[in-house]
Protein backbone atom coordinates (compact mmCIF):
# COMPACT_ATOMS: atom_id res chain seq x y z
CA UNK A 1 0.00 0.00 0.00
CA UNK A 2 1.75 3.51 -1.39
CA UNK A 3 5.12 1.81 -0.60
CA UNK A 4 5.00 1.44 3.30
CA UNK A 5 6.35 -2.02 4.45
CA UNK A 6 4.52 -2.02 7.74
CA UNK A 7 7.08 -5.11 8.98
CA UNK A 8 9.66 -2.26 9.44
CA UNK A 9 7.28 0.72 10.85
CA UNK A 10 5.37 -0.43 13.74
CA UNK A 11 6.08 1.85 16.55
CA UNK A 12 10.08 2.82 16.28
CA UNK A 13 12.09 3.99 19.23
CA UNK A 14 12.50 7.54 19.29
CA UNK A 15 15.77 9.12 20.88
CA UNK A 16 17.23 12.46 21.46
CA UNK A 17 20.80 12.31 20.73
CA UNK A 18 22.31 15.65 22.98
CA UNK A 19 25.85 17.14 24.11
CA UNK A 20 24.35 19.30 26.86
CA UNK A 21 27.31 21.14 27.51
CA UNK A 22 30.34 22.88 25.75
CA UNK A 23 31.51 19.82 23.59
CA UNK A 24 32.32 20.44 20.02
CA UNK A 25 33.43 16.89 19.43
CA UNK A 26 30.21 15.77 17.18
CA UNK A 27 32.02 12.42 15.46
CA UNK A 28 31.28 9.74 17.90
CA UNK A 29 27.45 11.20 18.29
CA UNK A 30 27.36 11.16 14.38
CA UNK A 31 28.25 7.33 14.61
CA UNK A 32 25.54 7.14 16.79
CA UNK A 33 23.17 8.66 15.63
CA UNK A 34 23.80 6.53 12.06
CA UNK A 35 23.88 3.52 14.35
CA UNK A 36 20.80 3.86 15.98
CA UNK A 37 18.80 4.73 12.20
CA UNK A 38 20.18 1.45 11.16
CA UNK A 39 18.64 -0.58 14.43
CA UNK A 40 15.34 1.56 12.48
CA UNK A 41 14.72 4.34 15.32
CA UNK A 42 13.92 7.42 14.61
CA UNK A 43 16.32 10.03 15.89
CA UNK A 44 17.01 13.65 16.13
CA UNK A 45 20.46 15.20 17.19
CA UNK A 46 19.62 18.18 19.37
CA UNK A 47 22.63 20.48 17.28
CA UNK A 48 26.05 22.05 19.16
CA UNK A 49 26.24 23.67 22.11
CA UNK A 50 22.63 22.98 23.10
CA UNK A 51 21.44 23.95 26.88
CA UNK A 52 20.54 21.14 29.39
CA UNK A 53 16.93 23.27 29.48
CA UNK A 54 16.66 23.00 25.52
CA UNK A 55 17.63 19.53 25.44
CA UNK A 56 13.89 18.42 28.07
CA UNK A 57 12.24 21.21 26.70
CA UNK A 58 13.17 19.30 22.74
CA UNK A 59 12.53 15.64 24.34
CA UNK A 60 9.19 17.11 25.60
CA UNK A 61 8.28 18.65 22.21
CA UNK A 62 9.36 15.69 20.34
CA UNK A 63 8.13 13.32 22.83
CA UNK A 64 11.17 11.04 22.60
CA UNK A 65 11.14 7.65 24.34
CA UNK A 66 15.39 8.18 25.08
CA UNK A 67 17.60 11.09 25.66
CA UNK A 68 21.07 10.10 25.08
CA UNK A 69 23.25 11.98 26.21
CA UNK A 70 27.42 12.68 25.50
CA UNK A 71 29.96 14.35 26.82
CA UNK A 72 33.85 14.11 26.03
CA UNK A 73 34.84 16.89 27.78
CA UNK A 74 34.43 15.87 31.55
CA UNK A 75 31.47 17.88 32.38
CA UNK A 76 29.37 15.40 32.61
CA UNK A 77 29.36 15.13 36.64
CA UNK A 78 27.13 18.85 35.92
CA UNK A 79 25.76 18.72 32.68
CA UNK A 80 24.29 15.80 33.08
CA UNK A 81 22.94 16.28 36.63
CA UNK A 82 21.23 19.54 35.28
CA UNK A 83 19.16 17.39 32.29
CA UNK A 84 17.87 14.91 35.43
CA UNK A 85 17.33 17.64 37.87
CA UNK A 86 15.31 19.82 35.60
CA UNK A 87 13.11 16.78 34.17
CA UNK A 88 12.56 16.00 37.74
CA UNK A 89 11.43 19.45 38.39
CA UNK A 90 8.95 18.98 35.61
CA UNK A 91 7.71 15.77 36.75
CA UNK A 92 9.11 13.97 34.06
CA UNK A 93 9.46 10.23 34.22
CA UNK A 94 8.14 8.18 31.21
CA UNK A 95 11.88 9.54 29.74
CA UNK A 96 14.59 7.14 30.08
CA UNK A 97 18.05 8.72 30.38
CA UNK A 98 21.31 6.80 29.44
CA UNK A 99 24.94 8.42 28.92
CA UNK A 100 28.01 8.02 27.55
CA UNK A 101 31.74 9.21 26.67
CA UNK A 102 34.94 9.93 28.76
CA UNK A 103 33.08 9.21 31.54
CA UNK A 104 35.63 7.28 35.03
CA UNK A 105 34.77 4.43 36.94
CA UNK A 106 34.42 6.11 39.76
CA UNK A 107 31.70 8.36 37.99
CA UNK A 108 29.64 5.78 37.12
CA UNK A 109 27.49 4.13 40.19
CA UNK A 110 27.24 7.90 41.21
CA UNK A 111 25.15 8.78 37.38
CA UNK A 112 23.39 5.68 38.05
CA UNK A 113 22.00 6.65 41.26
CA UNK A 114 20.46 9.84 39.60
CA UNK A 115 18.85 7.47 36.65
CA UNK A 116 21.14 7.71 33.95
CA UNK A 117 22.09 4.43 32.71
CA UNK A 118 24.52 2.66 30.10
CA UNK A 119 27.35 5.59 30.60
CA UNK A 120 29.60 3.37 27.91
CA UNK A 121 32.90 4.25 27.04
CA UNK A 122 35.17 4.24 24.11
CA UNK A 123 35.74 1.38 22.33
CA UNK A 124 31.77 -0.05 23.73
CA UNK A 125 30.39 -2.20 20.95
CA UNK A 126 27.54 -0.32 19.19
CA UNK A 127 25.25 -3.53 19.30
CA UNK A 128 25.92 -2.75 23.17
CA UNK A 129 24.50 0.29 22.99
CA UNK A 130 21.68 -0.25 21.09
CA UNK A 131 20.51 -3.29 23.02
CA UNK A 132 20.83 -1.26 26.21
CA UNK A 133 18.81 1.82 24.97
CA UNK A 134 16.11 -0.83 23.02
CA UNK A 135 15.77 -2.25 26.65
CA UNK A 136 15.38 0.97 28.30
CA UNK A 137 12.79 2.09 25.50
CA UNK A 138 11.03 -1.03 26.21
CA UNK A 139 10.25 0.09 30.04
CA UNK A 140 9.58 3.46 28.73
CA UNK A 141 6.66 2.04 26.08
CA UNK A 142 5.67 -0.30 29.20
CA UNK A 143 4.91 2.70 31.50
CA UNK A 144 2.82 4.24 28.99
CA UNK A 145 0.61 1.50 27.43
CA UNK A 146 -1.99 2.26 28.96
CA UNK A 147 -1.91 5.54 30.19
CA UNK A 148 -4.65 7.04 27.89
CA UNK A 149 -7.12 4.71 27.47
CA UNK B 1 -4.25 10.82 33.17
CA UNK B 2 -7.08 9.64 30.79
CA UNK B 3 -7.94 10.58 27.27
CA UNK B 4 -10.28 13.90 28.59
CA UNK B 5 -6.79 15.07 30.29
CA UNK B 6 -4.63 14.50 27.37
CA UNK B 7 -7.77 16.58 25.28
CA UNK B 8 -7.93 19.13 27.49
CA UNK B 9 -4.28 19.47 27.51
CA UNK B 10 -3.99 19.95 23.59
CA UNK B 11 -6.96 22.59 24.10
CA UNK B 12 -5.29 24.53 26.26
CA UNK B 13 -2.03 24.53 24.11
CA UNK B 14 -0.06 22.32 26.71
CA UNK B 15 3.08 21.19 24.94
CA UNK B 16 3.75 18.11 26.88
CA UNK B 17 -0.44 16.61 26.24
CA UNK B 18 0.16 17.84 22.16
CA UNK B 19 3.11 16.21 22.05
CA UNK B 20 1.93 12.60 23.41
CA UNK B 21 -1.04 12.97 21.21
CA UNK B 22 0.83 13.50 18.20
CA UNK B 23 2.69 10.08 19.10
CA UNK B 24 -0.14 8.20 19.74
CA UNK B 25 -1.82 9.12 16.54
CA UNK B 26 1.43 7.94 15.10
CA UNK B 27 1.96 4.54 17.05
CA UNK B 28 -1.13 3.19 17.69
CA UNK B 29 -5.07 2.14 15.79
CA UNK B 30 -7.40 3.66 13.60
CA UNK B 31 -9.55 3.10 16.87
CA UNK B 32 -7.55 5.12 19.31
CA UNK B 33 -6.76 7.71 16.57
CA UNK B 34 -10.35 8.41 16.08
CA UNK B 35 -11.06 8.01 19.86
CA UNK B 36 -8.85 11.42 19.67
CA UNK B 37 -9.47 13.22 16.84
CA UNK B 38 -13.12 12.33 17.47
CA UNK B 39 -13.69 14.87 20.91
CA UNK B 40 -11.21 17.64 18.87
CA UNK B 41 -12.24 17.78 15.25
CA UNK B 42 -14.42 20.84 15.96
CA UNK B 43 -12.02 23.30 17.37
CA UNK B 44 -9.20 25.26 15.92
CA UNK B 45 -9.18 27.01 12.76
CA UNK B 46 -5.42 27.47 11.10
CA UNK B 47 -4.07 28.73 7.99
CA UNK B 48 -2.06 25.77 6.99
CA UNK B 49 0.90 26.67 4.38
CA UNK B 50 2.72 24.10 2.90
CA UNK B 51 6.40 24.26 2.24
CA UNK B 52 7.69 21.96 -0.09
CA UNK B 53 10.93 21.53 -2.61
CA UNK B 54 14.18 19.57 -3.69
CA UNK B 55 16.65 18.57 -0.59
CA UNK B 56 19.00 21.61 0.27
CA UNK B 57 17.29 24.58 -1.36
CA UNK B 58 16.75 25.80 1.82
CA UNK B 59 13.11 24.88 3.32
CA UNK B 60 14.32 24.40 6.75
CA UNK B 61 15.95 27.83 7.10
CA UNK B 62 12.90 29.47 5.62
CA UNK B 63 10.73 28.14 8.24
CA UNK B 64 13.19 29.44 10.69
CA UNK B 65 13.06 32.74 9.17
CA UNK B 66 9.47 33.01 8.67
CA UNK B 67 8.18 31.75 12.17
CA UNK B 68 9.17 34.75 14.06
CA UNK B 69 7.87 36.94 11.37
CA UNK B 70 4.71 35.28 11.32
CA UNK B 71 4.05 34.88 14.88
CA UNK B 72 3.61 38.55 15.05
CA UNK B 73 0.31 37.25 13.40
CA UNK B 74 -0.60 34.58 15.19
CA UNK B 75 0.76 31.41 17.00
CA UNK B 76 2.64 29.35 15.20
CA UNK B 77 2.85 25.16 15.03
CA UNK B 78 5.46 23.71 12.20
CA UNK B 79 5.69 20.09 11.52
CA UNK B 80 8.50 18.74 9.39
CA UNK B 81 8.85 15.49 8.11
CA UNK B 82 11.85 13.86 7.13
CA UNK B 83 12.64 10.69 5.06
CA UNK B 84 13.08 6.91 6.78
CA UNK B 85 15.54 4.79 5.57
CA UNK B 86 14.05 2.20 3.28
CA UNK B 87 16.40 -0.41 4.50
CA UNK B 88 15.93 -0.05 8.61
CA UNK B 89 12.80 1.84 8.58
CA UNK B 90 15.18 4.24 10.98
CA UNK B 91 15.15 7.87 10.29
CA UNK B 92 16.98 10.81 11.10
CA UNK B 93 14.93 13.78 11.88
CA UNK B 94 17.51 17.17 11.11
CA UNK B 95 15.08 20.02 10.71
CA UNK B 96 15.09 20.70 14.19
CA UNK B 97 18.59 21.56 14.54
CA UNK B 98 18.24 24.56 11.81
CA UNK B 99 14.79 26.42 13.47
CA UNK B 100 15.93 25.47 17.16
CA UNK B 101 17.57 29.23 17.70
CA UNK B 102 13.89 30.78 17.09
CA UNK B 103 11.73 28.07 18.94
CA UNK B 104 11.87 28.41 22.39
CA UNK B 105 12.79 32.24 21.96
CA UNK B 106 8.70 32.87 20.38
CA UNK B 107 7.19 29.83 21.90
CA UNK B 108 7.30 27.97 18.85
CA UNK B 109 5.61 24.14 19.13
CA UNK B 110 7.86 22.14 16.46
CA UNK B 111 7.52 18.02 15.72
CA UNK B 112 9.48 16.31 13.40
CA UNK B 113 8.21 12.96 11.96
CA UNK B 114 9.21 10.15 9.51
CA UNK B 115 7.64 9.61 6.68
CA UNK B 116 7.88 6.15 8.01
CA UNK B 117 8.00 5.04 4.54
CA UNK B 118 5.03 6.48 2.94
CA UNK B 119 4.96 7.73 -0.33
CA UNK B 120 4.12 11.65 -1.66
CA UNK B 121 6.25 13.91 0.66
CA UNK B 122 4.53 13.57 3.87
CA UNK B 123 3.54 11.32 6.61
CA UNK B 124 0.26 8.86 6.73
CA UNK B 125 -0.62 10.54 9.65
CA UNK B 126 -0.22 14.26 8.28
CA UNK B 127 -3.42 14.87 8.35
CA UNK B 128 -3.99 13.59 12.02
CA UNK B 129 -1.28 15.55 13.30
CA UNK B 130 -2.17 18.64 11.65
CA UNK B 131 -5.84 18.49 13.45
CA UNK B 132 -3.81 18.04 16.55
CA UNK B 133 -2.02 21.21 15.72
CA UNK B 134 -5.08 23.12 14.95
CA UNK B 135 -7.19 22.35 18.26
CA UNK B 136 -4.31 23.85 20.13
CA UNK B 137 -4.99 27.08 18.82
CA UNK B 138 -2.39 27.66 15.99
CA UNK B 139 -3.56 30.34 13.68
CA UNK B 140 -0.68 29.28 11.26
CA UNK B 141 0.75 25.92 10.74
CA UNK B 142 3.49 25.30 8.94
CA UNK B 143 4.04 21.63 7.11
CA UNK B 144 7.62 20.91 5.51
CA UNK B 145 7.37 17.74 3.34
CA UNK B 146 10.63 15.44 2.58
CA UNK B 147 13.15 17.05 0.58
CA UNK B 148 10.74 16.26 -2.96
CA UNK B 149 11.55 15.34 -6.10
CA UNK B 150 9.08 16.16 -9.18
CA UNK B 151 6.78 13.43 -8.26
CA UNK B 152 6.28 14.95 -4.33
CA UNK B 153 2.84 16.28 -5.00
CA UNK B 154 0.72 15.27 -1.80
CA UNK B 155 1.20 18.55 0.31
CA UNK B 156 -1.19 19.96 -2.32
CA UNK B 157 -3.75 18.25 -1.00
CA UNK B 158 -3.31 18.98 2.63
CA UNK B 159 -1.96 22.41 2.56
CA UNK B 160 -4.02 26.25 2.07
CA UNK B 161 -1.46 27.39 0.70
CA UNK B 162 1.52 25.38 -1.08
CA UNK B 163 4.87 27.40 -1.37
CA UNK B 164 7.55 25.62 -3.67
CA UNK B 165 10.80 26.59 -2.53
CA UNK B 166 13.68 26.58 -5.88
CA UNK B 167 17.52 27.51 -6.12
CA UNK B 168 18.96 28.99 -8.71
CA UNK B 169 21.36 26.09 -10.76
CA UNK B 170 18.40 23.73 -10.12
CA UNK B 171 17.56 23.25 -14.27
CA UNK B 172 16.75 24.91 -17.37
CA UNK B 173 13.77 25.99 -18.83
CA UNK B 174 12.68 22.64 -19.88
CA UNK B 175 12.87 21.42 -16.02
CA UNK B 176 10.81 24.51 -15.49
CA UNK B 177 7.81 23.23 -17.78
CA UNK B 178 7.86 19.75 -16.31
CA UNK B 179 4.35 18.23 -14.35
CA UNK B 180 4.73 17.37 -10.95
CA UNK B 181 6.23 19.56 -8.77
CA UNK B 182 6.33 22.65 -10.87
CA UNK B 183 2.82 22.93 -11.12
CA UNK B 184 1.37 22.74 -7.43
CA UNK B 185 2.55 26.11 -6.22
CA UNK B 186 0.36 28.79 -5.19
CA UNK B 187 3.64 30.77 -4.92
CA UNK B 188 7.25 30.14 -6.19
CA UNK B 189 10.02 30.81 -3.63
CA UNK B 190 13.47 31.13 -5.64
CA UNK B 191 15.94 31.15 -2.26
CA UNK B 192 19.88 31.89 -2.17
CA UNK B 193 18.98 34.95 -4.54
CA UNK B 194 23.07 36.08 -4.06
CA UNK B 195 24.09 33.06 -6.09
CA UNK B 196 25.27 33.50 -9.88
CA UNK B 197 22.10 33.00 -12.49
CA UNK B 198 19.49 33.80 -9.78
CA UNK B 199 18.04 36.03 -12.02
CA UNK B 200 17.92 33.66 -14.93
CA UNK B 201 16.17 31.29 -12.83
CA UNK B 202 13.52 33.67 -11.65
CA UNK B 203 12.86 34.61 -15.53
CA UNK B 204 12.93 30.68 -16.38
CA UNK B 205 10.44 30.04 -14.03
CA UNK B 206 7.82 33.12 -14.86
CA UNK B 207 8.07 32.05 -18.19
CA UNK B 208 6.81 28.74 -18.10
CA UNK B 209 3.82 29.87 -15.52
CA UNK B 210 3.04 32.42 -18.60
CA UNK B 211 2.02 29.70 -20.58
CA UNK B 212 0.88 27.56 -17.96
CA UNK B 213 -3.39 27.60 -16.73
CA UNK B 214 -2.11 29.60 -13.77
CA UNK B 215 -0.19 32.22 -15.15
CA UNK B 216 -0.71 34.57 -12.38
CA UNK B 217 1.26 32.83 -9.85
CA UNK B 218 4.05 35.12 -7.96
CA UNK B 219 7.60 33.95 -7.81
CA UNK B 220 9.24 35.84 -5.15
CA UNK B 221 12.90 35.40 -4.41
CA UNK B 222 15.15 35.81 -1.65
CA UNK B 223 18.06 35.94 0.31
CA UNK B 224 18.13 33.91 3.52
CA UNK B 225 21.61 35.19 4.44
CA UNK B 226 20.02 38.89 4.54
CA UNK B 227 17.08 37.78 4.68
CA UNK B 228 16.22 40.33 2.07
CA UNK B 229 12.76 40.54 0.69
CA UNK B 230 11.21 38.55 3.33
CA UNK B 231 8.22 41.00 3.95
CA UNK B 232 6.92 40.53 0.67
CA UNK B 233 6.77 36.52 0.73
CA UNK B 234 5.43 37.08 4.42
CA UNK B 235 2.93 39.96 3.10
CA UNK B 236 1.57 37.33 0.48
CA UNK B 237 0.72 34.64 3.28
CA UNK B 238 -0.91 36.56 5.52
CA UNK B 239 -3.06 37.93 2.74
CA UNK B 240 -3.62 34.57 1.72
CA UNK B 241 -7.26 33.01 2.36
CA UNK B 242 -8.00 30.42 0.12
CA UNK B 243 -9.24 27.06 2.01
CA UNK B 244 -8.19 23.52 0.91
CA UNK B 245 -10.80 21.78 3.24
CA UNK B 246 -12.39 19.67 1.40
CA UNK B 247 -9.49 17.96 -0.82
CA UNK B 248 -7.72 17.65 2.73
CA UNK B 249 -10.73 15.72 4.00
CA UNK B 250 -10.86 13.56 0.65
CA UNK B 251 -7.62 12.52 0.91
CA UNK B 252 -8.44 11.66 4.84
CA UNK B 253 -11.12 9.41 3.63
CA UNK B 254 -9.20 7.81 0.86
CA UNK B 255 -6.21 7.08 3.42
CA UNK B 256 -8.87 5.47 6.29
CA UNK B 257 -10.58 3.74 3.96
CA UNK B 258 -7.64 1.83 2.30
CA UNK B 259 -5.84 1.64 5.62
CA UNK B 260 -8.86 -0.55 7.05
CA UNK B 261 -9.05 -2.71 4.05
CA UNK B 262 -5.32 -3.22 3.90
CA UNK B 263 -4.96 -3.86 7.80
CA UNK B 264 -7.56 -6.32 7.35
CA UNK B 265 -6.30 -8.21 4.53
CA UNK B 266 -2.86 -8.14 5.24
CA UNK B 267 -3.26 -11.20 7.46
CA UNK B 268 -4.59 -13.34 4.33
CA UNK B 269 -1.65 -11.34 2.08
CA UNK B 270 0.89 -12.87 4.36
CA UNK B 271 -0.51 -15.91 4.96
CA UNK B 272 -0.44 -16.93 1.30
CA UNK B 273 0.92 -20.91 0.77
CA UNK B 274 4.76 -20.12 -0.59
CA UNK B 275 4.32 -22.48 -3.93
CA UNK B 276 0.81 -20.63 -4.91
CA UNK B 277 2.73 -17.83 -4.66
CA UNK B 278 5.01 -19.24 -7.34
CA UNK B 279 2.78 -20.79 -9.23
CA UNK B 280 0.03 -18.78 -9.37
CA UNK B 281 -1.09 -15.67 -11.54
CA UNK B 282 -1.40 -12.71 -8.65
CA UNK B 283 -4.78 -11.60 -9.33
CA UNK B 284 -6.17 -15.18 -8.84
CA UNK B 285 -4.87 -14.61 -5.39
CA UNK B 286 -5.76 -11.16 -4.66
CA UNK B 287 -9.11 -12.27 -5.71
CA UNK B 288 -9.21 -15.05 -3.91
CA UNK B 289 -8.09 -12.97 -0.51
CA UNK B 290 -10.79 -10.26 -1.36
CA UNK B 291 -13.60 -13.51 -1.65
CA UNK B 292 -13.04 -13.61 1.90
CA UNK B 293 -15.09 -10.98 3.53
CA UNK B 294 -15.01 -12.64 7.22
CA UNK B 295 -12.37 -10.10 8.35
CA UNK B 296 -14.05 -6.46 6.88
CA UNK B 297 -17.17 -7.78 8.12
CA UNK B 298 -15.87 -8.45 11.48
CA UNK B 299 -14.24 -5.64 12.54
CA UNK B 300 -16.29 -2.74 11.07
CA UNK B 301 -19.43 -3.63 9.23
CA UNK B 302 -21.13 -4.89 12.38
CA UNK B 303 -20.47 -2.14 14.80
Amino acid sequence: MNGKNRKYIEKPIKILLAKPAIDGHDRGIFVLARAFRDAGMEVIYAGLLPTPEEVVETAVNEDVDVIALSLLNGAHMTAFKNVMNILNKRGIKDIAVVGGGIIPDRDKPKLEKMGITGNFGPGTKLSTIIEHVKKRAGEIRKLRENEYK
Amino acid sequence: MNINDLVRGILNGDKRSIARAISIVENSDDEQRKNIIDKIYDYGNSKIIGITGPPGVGKSTIIGNIAPMLSKSGKISILAVDPASPFSGGSILGNRIRMQENLSKYDIYMRSTSNRLYEGGLSEYSWDIIKILEASGSDFIIVETVGSGQSDIDIMNVADLTCVILAPGLGDEIQAVKSGMMEIGDVFIMNKMDREDAYISIKDIMESLQISNKPNTPVIGLNSLTLDNYESFIDFILKWNGKNTERRNIRKIRQIIIERIFTTYSVYIESVDKNKLLGKNPYDIADDIMRNLDGLKNKYLEK
